[in-house]
């Protein structure tokens, strides 16, 4: 489900204003507020300036007061230093002393004193007005002159004090009132200021919190809007929330994508596991016939085999009979016979051993397809030895040059695999003959990654081309009188070999010679 | 000493000829009766002739009974128990020849292709249980 972008608009706040209030108090306890950050700098910055404001306000009043006095004092300078004059140099004593008293009364004076001048005269006058300080004055020592005609005298010294505590007082107390109205005025400042900050901000910013930490795209999703009134729309809140707003809605659609895509994916898999359980069905099914075939395959050759014994040794007794009789003819006769009865007799010798020999092969074939395998370690290497043994026994009078390889460990079953041996050398054997430096050789290599065994001769090889029936019963390749041999041979080694999973092939050269190899158990033990 | 009889269990007639060849090359003096199946030879053997063969060459491929049954009456008979019997078979599987031994056969012999190889074989029985063997009274 998809919503459009400009779906109704549903003004209506996604939390109460307890909530709000709520989360308003707890604001005001933070200790991270932007507000509270705002209002410390505020402050800070107010006070800085406040002080150095003040600071200048009152060096600036201090100056102006201290000019004031020092013009008093000018004043009195030159007001006063006439009649001085004339009282001092009549020593009028009560004159000078309401002057001095005089000076005095005015504003900020606090001590006066006339010193008589002291060069000429023992006990110098001294006149004092008040009393001095010495902290907190501006004092002159005023010389009193007298002229006379060209003449200028000093007659003594005048000695003024004006008092700074009333202005150190004046100022501290400025300093102190505007300091403390300045202070009230930032403090309200800055309340308001905090209070229109959260009036204009920090609420709305709870509220879009507060609207976005609960929003489930699972629902359709509400348009937000901050509670205020449409004129202030156009501020950076208006357009962080719209953003909000965009963004809720983007995800709203994405997360409907994403369902359907869930819904889609989720009937893949339904659909899957459905192929599944089909095909486990349909393997079972298969599972089931191949073991009934199986079943009747084995039954099929366990009945080829007793079908092929019973005929093997059906077979074997008529040869048995024409032999017989044939030697007693030979025996008892034979001086009756002239040279080409003797030859007749000896084909005939010739074709019941080819009958009886071929029997004999059949039966080994028919044993080897139908016997049951007898797995166990086998050494190749014993076996070929063993038969190498036997062959050369036979055939003590050959040379023959035999090779093979130390050892050669594989599974299989015993009796089967020497049949295999005793076929592969007994050929190699008889297809040396000729050689004068028969050589026979038994081993294995790794070829592609698998071993494979083989028996390799030097003698008259074979047509390659020929080779397409080389493992069919009853194919042979050279004249009969050439070398023994029934045909049969090859066919029994491939059926073994086969029986034993693995391959049969050889690769020969007329004139040169022939390997045969083989593998076993390709794709692992069944 | 009385002319010594050995019985032949054979229904093959060929088969019978070459045995008489083979025997007369033995060179013992012996009478061959021929069974040419195994009631006969049972007829033979347990008949009111007191006198028992010396010797008895069973043949296991009979028409009707087979060589083995025969075996195992000619076993089961007080009279006849102590014969010596010999199988002679085309067969060399062992399930035969353990079976003919299991039903107390004294020895196996298979019928070879080798005519030679056969006379050979019958001249050490027969000077074997003919000449050197002492039977069993009856």
């Amino acid at each position: 489900m998809i919503l459009p972008p400009d779906s109704p608009f549903q003004p209506k706040p996604s939390n109460s204003t307890s909530q709000l209030r709520a989360h308003s108090a707890s604001w005001l306890s933070s200790r991270r507020g932007i507000a509270q950050r705002l209002l410390v700098l505020i402050l800070f910055f107010s006070s800085v300036i406040t002080l150095i404001a003040t600071a200048v306000q009152l060096y600036i009043d201090y100056s102006q007061e201290i000019s004031v006095i020092e013009h008093r004092l000018d004043d009195i300078e030159s007001s006063y230093m006439g009649s001085l004059s004339a009282s001092l140099w009549n020593m009028d004593i009560d004159q000078l002393t309401l002057q001095m008293l005089g000076m005095k009364g005015l504003p900020d004076i606090q001590a006066v004193e006339i010193y008589e001048n002291n060069e000429l005269i023992e006990t110098p006058l001294q006149l004092t007005a008040g009393s001095r300080r010495d902290e907190a004055i501006i004092s002159r020592h005023l010389p009193i002159f007298r002229t006379a005609g060209n003449e200028k005298r000093q007659l003594g010294t005048l000695y003024i004090e004006a008092s700074l505590e009333k202005v150190y007082q004046r100022l501290t107390n400025k300093a102190l009132v505007i300091l403390f109205s300045q202070g009230i005025k930032t403090f309200l400042v800055s309340l308001f200021i905090l209070l229109v900050f959260y009036w204009l901000v920090t609420r709305h910013l709870m509220s879009i919190a507060q609207f976005f930490s609960t929003v489930d795209l699972r629902h359709r999703y509400k348009y937000f809007a901050l509670q205020r009134s449409a004129q202030s729309n156009d501020d950076e809140l208006s357009t962080v929330v719209s953003a909000f707003n965009d963004m809720c809605f983007k995800l709203q659609d994405t997360y409907s994508e994403l369902q359907s895509v869930n819904v889609e994916l989720e009937k893949d898999i339904e659909a899957r596991h459905r192929a599944e359980r089909k095909v486990k069905q349909l393997n079972d099914k298969l599972e089931q016939r191949v073991s009934w075939r199986t079943a009747e395959l084995e039954a099929a050759n366990k009945e080829l085999a007793a079908f092929c014994y019973s005929v093997s040794h059906d077979l074997r007794a008529p040869v048995r009979r024409i032999q017989g009789f044939k030697r007693i003819l030979e025996e008892e006769y034979a001086s009756q016979f002239d040279a080409s009865g003797r030859h007749y007799l000896a084909r005939i010798e010739v074709g019941t051993k080819e009958m009886s020999d071929m029997i004999d092969s059949f039966l080994r074939l028919s044993r080897s397809t139908s016997a049951e395998l007898s797995i166990e370690t086998v050494d190749l290497s014993l076996l070929a030895k063993g038969v190498e043994r036997r062959i050369r026994e036979k055939d003590a009078d050959r040379i023959v040059n035999v090779e093979i390889k130390d050892t050669m460990p594989v599974e299989g079953d015993k009796r089967l695999l020497e049949v295999v041996l005793v076929n592969l050398i007994e050929n190699a054997w008889k297809y040396t003959q000729r050689r004068t430096n028969a050589e026979i050789k038994v081993g294995s290599s790794q070829i592609n990654n698998e071993t494979v065994y083989y028996v390799e001769d030097n003698g008259a090889g074979f047509d390659m081309t020929l080779a397409v029936n080389l493992f069919t019963p009853f194919q042979r390749f050279h004249k009969a009188e050439e070398f023994d041999g029934t045909g049969i041979g090859l066919a029994t080694v491939q059926r073994i070999v086969s029986r034993h999973g693995g391959r049969i092939w050889a690769d020969a050269t007329v004139d040169r010679g022939a390997i045969f190899y083989f593998t076993l158990w390709e794709r692992g033990r069944v | 000493m009385t002319q010594q009889t050995i019985l032949l269990v054979e229904d093959n007639v060929d088969d019978v000829e070459l045995a008489r060849h083979g025997f007369k090359h033995m060179g013992v003096d012996c009478h061959i009766e021929v069974a040419s199946d195994g009631e006969l030879a049972l007829d033979y053997l347990h008949g009111e002739t007191s006198d028992k063969p010396a010797l008895v060459l069973l043949d296991i491929n009979l028409p009707g009974m087979s060589g083995f049954e025969v075996l195992k009456r000619v076993r089961e008979n007080e009279t006849t128990r102590r014969i010596p019997v010999i199988i002679l078979s085309s067969s060399d599987e062992a399930s035969d020849i353990t079976r003919g031994y299991n039903l107390g056969a004294n020895s196996y012999l298979c019928k070879s292709v080798e005519l030679f190889e056969f006379r050979k074989i019958l001249e050490n029985l027969g000077l074997y249980w003919l000449e050197t063997n002492i039977s069993a009274p009856h």
